[in-house]
């Protein structure tokens, strides 16, 4: 069945996303790029270009550059907000004889849809390029504010795209969607959308397989390109304070700026100080001049605070305007490249007193969330065969008492691993196969789910006897664990009916529980290492020893047999750091037996002549 | 009473035999499926294990353009040695070796944005869009750009 693409067509950029194997993924567009800058112009030569090309040229053609054309679509010419965007952008609007609005681009005037349409055109056949396949139809995400008319009118820039628009949809639905809280009945959720150019706020009620816009608000003008611009003017005015030079004159260097500018924005998402180094950035008659700069997450965060603050003040008018307090919204959903800054995040926690939704990248959401929708047209998710996945890891339990897990939690059923293991004693005959089930590192930390004996094992020294332990579990959760000595030939088996029957309780429970010792746990699982890793150096010490006989001289003898004697007497104690330097000075020890048997030639040469 | 039974065996079988021929189906999609996975990931994996490096590449031009801008300095004040250029060249070699190319710009050519950044138009006596100088060096890697070459556009 033909793929319908899922767009979030952008006021300054876009993304696309399809649902494959039932899973929604971002597509790239022909450049390699996540995201496609809103961008259409018509070059001088008169070619058109759409996207980061467009974008390239913009500077040198402004007139014919064509961007946050989002701002104008489906709107009268009268609009007050039109007669705002006119002042600063820098194309040429006139009114249209139907009221709306032309754009001219090179020699002919546009109706903003046109313009859309050339965004939606190349995303279209970016994606027939990738996936190999024709697009005809697609979802297209806009704002909730949008009326009927810019609906309609994105609508017919998706259709002068040659694709079928099977739904337009609100981009905070969609952002909901793509985590999947449209199945959260009765939910109230709030989509906090910090963008590039534009501030949107939302708020939403899950009804009966409904997502419901209950208000809105938010700021038009506002965005994370105005972080940038303020960064951009710190650092020019502190540049002109520490060199005496206005570096905003020339434009390479104020390129090299906007990119470290941008760059250090990034860095203190993370980062609690970043350094904008950029050498030879320019020069005055004393010669070249460098810029080195300190800034911290603090200055960023003073630089910008204002800004902050407003999104949340329009954050809270926006509550107000429905009746709703902030205690009583059940979700809250950030969306916007912008809503990485730990300040954001930070802030919108506070307001709501609750950990905001931040798991899928903020730039691509709402993509994702269209290509939901599509998927949903597209049958995808029903055709796809539910397999069930192992809630708990399973394994047996090896020597000192760890827990060693054959199928890892969250693997998809049927399935099957199997794994060689030994014997930890001289002439042992028989093993016994411990299953268990769970997260903690110890095995007496997990739930038993059966043993076994597999006997027979012909005598032989220890870690000599292969013995395969296989774990397949069915379609229907049906564990079977068998057990095979290589050597012989015997083996053993169990059949386990409730490996995956867990409630969803007790599978939360216990990895609650791994969670909480997961510290302790780790000391555990080290100390048994340890002693593991003691008691080899041990038999080793004394194989070795036996195997010297009389080649080597009673004072390594005695030396040896000492260190085996301390090890013994602190390696079943709770010290790991006293058991590991125990093992490591036992080792070197040993060493001395080769040495003295096999004395170091100084001069290889010699010995190969 | 036996035509009754016989008509219900039938059926039944009928539907075991659609059953199966669904089950087989979806075994055999299952099995393509994973088939071509194993296919798209091995290409994909070509494509990541040539890309891998992009990041660090990305981050290394940056530190060729201040070399470039040092190097121009140096020349202006007849300070350049060659040694200096021998290390850029070091570096430029290395880079090379791992797939990265420099887009070529030629002054007096008209302006690409396929391959070329217009970072300012000025006044000029060169004809109107064409490019009057690279500022910045442009860079693809493996064919794919990565950094356009940043030129000043004539008007």
């Amino acid at each position: 069945m033909a793929k319908i693409l899922g767009i979030d067509l952008g006021t300054t950029n876009s993304a696309m996303a399809i649902v494959e194997g039932g899973e929604p993924k971002i597509l790239e567009n022909h450049e390699g790029a996540r995201t496609t800058p809103s961008v259409a112009a018509v070059s001088k030569a008169g070619e058109r270009l759409v996207g980061l090309l467009a974008k390239r040229q913009a500077v040198v053609n402004p007139k014919n550059t064509i961007f946050s054309v989002k701002r104008l679509i489906g709107r009268n010419f009268d609009d007050k907000e039109i007669q705002r965007d006119k002042s600063w952008l820098p194309y040429e609007i006139q009114k249209s004889a139907t009221g709306g609005m032309e754009i001219k681009m090179g020699e002919r005037w546009y109706k903003p849809e046109e313009i859309s349409a050339m965004t939606l055109a190349k995303l279209k056949a970016d994606a027939e390029m990738k996936t190999g396949e024709k697009i005809e139809e697609a979802v297209i995400t806009v704002p909730a504010y949008f009326d009927d008319s810019q609906r309609q009118a994105t609508k017919n820039a998706g259709e002068i795209a040659g694709l079928k628009v099977r739904r337009i949809i609100n981009e905070p639905t969609a952002a909901a969607l793509a985590y999947g809280l449209n199945r959260k009945k009765n939910e109230k959720i709030v989509v906090y959308d910090f963008g590039g150019g534009t501030f949107d706020i939302s708020v939403l009620e899950v009804g009966d397989d409904v997502v419901e816009v209950k208000g809105t608000g938010g700021d038009t003008h506002l965005g994370g390109d105005d972080f940038d611009k303020r960064i951009i003017e710190y650092l020019v005015v502190e540049y002109k304070k520490q060199e005496g030079i206005d570096i905003s004159k020339d434009p390479l260097a104020l390129q090299r700026l906007k990119e470290a500018a941008e760059r250090a924005k990034h860095e203190l998402s993370t980062a609690m100080e970043t350094e904008i180094n950029l050498p030879y950035v320019t020069s005055d008659a004393s010669g070249p001049k460098h810029f080195l700069m300190k800034m911290t997450r603090a200055k960023l965060e003073e630089l910008v605070r204002d800004y902050i603050d407003r999104s949340i003040d329009l954050t809270g008018q926006a509550l107000n305007e429905v009746k709703l307090k902030p205690s009583e919204i059940d979700e809250v959903i950030l969306v916007g490249g912008q809503t990485r800054m730990p300040a954001i995040s930070g802030a919108v926690k506070k307001f709501f007193g609750k950990e905001p939704h931040k798991g899928i990248n903020p730039d691509e959401v709402v993509a994702i969330g269209a290509a939901v929708q599509a998927g949903i047209f597209q049958g995808d998710v029903k055709d796809i065969l539910l397999l069930d996945v192992t809630p708990l890891s399973l394994g047996i339990e090896t020597l000192g008492g760890v827990f060693t897990a054959l199928i890892e939690k969250n693997t998809t059923i049927p399935t099957s691993k199997s794994q060689i293991f030994s014997t930890a004693a001289e002439n042992q005959t028989s093993v016994e196969i411990h299953i268990l089930q769970g997260e903690r590192p110890m095995a007496a930390d997990n739930k038993t789910l059966g043993r076994f004996i597999l006997d027979g094992i012909p005598p032989s020294p220890r870690g000599i006897p292969q013995i395969e332990v296989q774990f397949d579990i069915d379609a229907n959760g049906i564990l079977n664990v068998s057990a095979k000595d290589k050597a012989s030939g015997k083996s053993q088996s169990v059949r386990i009916e409730a490996s995956t029957q867990l409630s969803k309780d007790e599978v939360d429970k216990l990895k609650q529980e791994a969670a909480v010792h997961a510290e302790d746990d780790k000391k555990k699982k080290e100390l048994a290492e340890a002693r593991n890793m003691g008691e080899q150096t041990i038999y080793l010490a004394e194989k070795s020893l036996k195997e010297a006989g009389d080649k080597i001289s009673v004072e390594i003898k005695d030396a040896i047999n000492a260190k085996i004697g301390e090890l013994k007497t602190v390696k079943d104690g709770s010290d790991i750091e006293v058991i590991k330097s125990k093992t490591a000075e036992l080792s070197m020890e040993i060493q001395k037996i080769g040495q003295s048997i096999h004395p170091p030639h100084d001069n290889a040469d010699e010995a190969s002549k | 009473m036996s035509l009754i039974i016989v008509s219900i065996m039938t059926d039944d079988l009928a539907k075991c035999q659609k059953e199966r021929d669904e089950n087989l189906e979806g075994w055999k999609r299952a099995k393509a499926d994973l088939l071509n996975y194993k296919k798209d990931e091995s290409k994909r994996f070509e494509i990541v294990a040539k890309f891998s490096q992009e990041g660090l590449i990305r981050e290394l031009i940056k530190t060729l353009d201040s070399f470039d801008l040092a190097l121009a300095a140096l020349e202006k004040e007849g300070k350049a040695e060659k040694g200096i250029y021998l290390i850029r060249a070091q570096i430029e070699d290395t880079l090379r070796q791992n797939g990265l190319e420099r887009v070529a710009v030629s002054v007096g050519q008209p302006f690409d944005p396929n391959l070329q950044e217009a970072i300012v138009s000025v006044e000029s006596d060169k004809p109107s869009d064409t490019v009057v100088e690279e500022v910045e060096r442009g860079y693809l890697l493996h064919g794919k750009l990565i950094r356009p070459a940043r030129v000043k556009v004539a008007k």
